[in-house]
């Protein structure tokens, strides 16, 4: 077993904040491993995905308390660019990684930057344009572009670079449900075809959670909660105490073991939830 | 729906972008005072689009978009934001001033109220937002997404006009902030009597508050028609490249135990489960 992140009683505290944004955070993360981080608006999730790449403290002023190490090294210790060559993050707000003038340039930058060989870049851009479906795109300015689109070539400029680790902040919020579907599928390759860690943040579960084999939470800074995803959701009661809104399937059948009428563990996919409610109604229709 | 009762009339509406691009195609639908609606559609679908014609961004290339009894096409554009206002996706797209107040009183003193009405209309339209005092001389880009986004509206909400489009609402905001802004449209409808149209791909959301639903895809309306009867027909919603949510899903795998394919909530779903015994 190898662990790709292994952070260790770590605190961060932005300059001139009245409190952490992380705090005492223990956590290890296998290398292969689909884990999904959510977690209310300023609980922390950018802030430990910045922690995990080196843009903190590389980036950022602030106080770091405790050790963040990948693949066995601490962040700091990477020479510049190293690390960002095993972390790959695609950013909740897509514009803000954007920097060529197409969107072929944006996607060829980085991997050009690695040092790549002009087939090895050919080849690759080929590989992602047809994973992400951004084929149709790539004469146009990534600035024209819309949102949703803006997402899918933010993470196909990542994905070109195949990093080890991948960090995806938010990456479907401004997709319609088909578009956000694909970049699951995208994940679900990845996850099944190669080795790679991913780290996905969400506030979106229904899609992530037939993906994630671990789940995390954090709350004001502080992780509230960590686990394999089946036990992770059957501490449903904590989880809504934090304001996290569970998928309708999911919350169904809480409601009903929160009033006795369902004894079982959670289903946490529909499939699962359509499955149970058959027997859950043959047992009540019991005399 | 008689036309005399309708405020939106649209009629065989086509758009069509100067770059040649076929946004909007044959488009007929009337709003009423008072209505709560959800647009909803794939990226492209021309949702925005639509929103544009109907505030009078945008004049048809075909058609006629009729508000308030006005024609978008030759009423100027001061009137027609003064009736439809459309909240941008991204506040940020939308917030220009250095603080909260000149912001919110920008539209006001731009179809050129006196000093002494847009001072009315901004405490107004902060109130209604629960704007706290405290943030009037603040920069709006210091101010949380949630903040900004009540700003945002508000700024709207000072022109007065009958109906307000949301676009994306819920983009980007936790599930407890989606469901405090959610409340507040919902508060704007049933109290204020304002007529709220949210574009959104998020369908618990569509499911929990809208009371109808008008689906696009390619330019075209696909579906429209109250919320519950628009999900219960999800060969319909698949053209237009959406699923209902995930309990109305799991309501329509069981139907013949019993369940209702147009259940929206998972309060719906309980009920219906308590029925059963």
């Amino acid at each position: 077993m190898t662990l790709a992140i292994e952070i260790e009683d770590y605190s961060w505290q932005y300059l001139n904040t009245p409190k952490p944004a992380l705090n005492h955070i223990n956590l290890q993360v296998e290398e292969g491993t689909f884990l999904g981080v959510i977690g209310p608006n300023g609980s922390g999730k950018t802030s430990l995905a910045y922690s995990i790449d080196g843009l903190i403290p590389g980036q950022y002023n602030g106080i770091k308390h405790g050790q963040v190490k990948v693949f066995g090294k601490e962040v700091e210790a990477y020479d510049r660019g190293q690390l960002q060559r095993i972390v790959g993050v695609v950013f909740s707000d897509p514009e803000a990684q954007f920097t060529a003038m197409t969107v072929e340039d944006e996607l060829v930058f980085g991997m050009e930057n690695l040092g790549m060989s002009i087939p090895e870049i050919r080849e690759r851009l080929e590989w992602v344009t047809e994973l992400t479906g951004v084929g149709h795109l790539l004469l146009k300015p990534p600035y024209e572009i819309s949102g949703g689109q803006k997402q899918r070539v933010a993470l196909a400029a990542v994905l070109a670079m195949t990093p080890q680790v991948l960090i995806l902040d938010e990456p479907t919020s401004m997709l319609d449900p088909v578009s956000r579907r694909r970049v699951f599928d995208v994940l679900a390759r990845l996850k099944s075809e190669q080795r790679n860690t991913i780290i996905v943040i969400e506030h979106s579960l229904e899609n992530l959670v037939p993906l994630a084999s671990r789940m995390l939470m954090l709350s004001d800074g502080e992780l509230t909660l960590e686990g394999e995803t089946r036990e992770f959701f059957q501490n449903m009661d904590l989880l809504v105490a934090q304001g996290i809104h569970p998928p309708g399937a999911m919350r169904f059948y809480y409601e009903l073991k929160k009033s006795g009428q369902y004894p079982g563990s959670l289903p946490i996919t529909l499939p699962e939830a359509s499955q149970e409610l058959k027997g859950l109604v043959a047992r009540t229709r019991q005399p | 729906m008689t036309d005399n009762q309708s405020f939106i009339q649209v009629k065989n509406l086509f758009f069509t972008y100067p770059d040649g691009t076929k946004a909007l195609e044959e488009i007929n639908l009337s709003v009423t005072v008072g209505e709560f609606i959800a647009l909803i559609g794939q990226n492209g679908s021309g949702k925005t689009t639509l929103s544009k014609c109907l505030n009078g961004l945008y004049k048809p290339t075909s058609g006629n978009v009729i508000v308030d009894g006005l024609n978008s096409r030759t009423t100027p554009i001061v009137q027609m934001v003064r009736r439809v206002g459309y909240v941008f996706q991204n506040p940020d797209h939308q917030l220009f001033n250095n603080n909260c107040w000149d912001e919110i009183a920008y539209g006001p003193r731009n179809i050129q109220l006196s000093e002494e009405e847009v001072k009315i209309r901004v405490e107004e339209a902060t109130q209604v937002v629960g704007l706290p005092q405290i943030y009037f001389e603040e920069h709006p880009f210091f101010l949380s997404k949630g903040l900004r986004q009540r700003v945002a509206i508000a700024s709207i909400l000072a022109l007065r006009p009958q109906v307000i489009i949301v676009d994306e609402p819920t983009t980007g905001q936790d599930a407890r902030q989606s469901f405090e802004i959610m409340d507040f449209l919902k508060d704007l409808n049933e109290q204020h009597g304002h007529t709220i149209m949210i574009i959104t791909h998020d369908m618990p959301i569509v499911a929990q508050y809208a009371r109808r639903v008008i689906a696009m895809g390619q330019g075209k309306i696909l579906a429209d028609g109250p919320t519950g009867e628009v999900f219960a027909h999800p060969e319909v919603l698949e053209r237009t490249f959406l699923e209902p949510p995930q309990i109305t899903q799991l309501a329509q795998g069981a139907m013949e135990l019993g369940f209702q394919p147009g259940t929206l909530t998972v309060e719906e779903m309980l009920r219906q489960f308590e029925a059963l015994h």
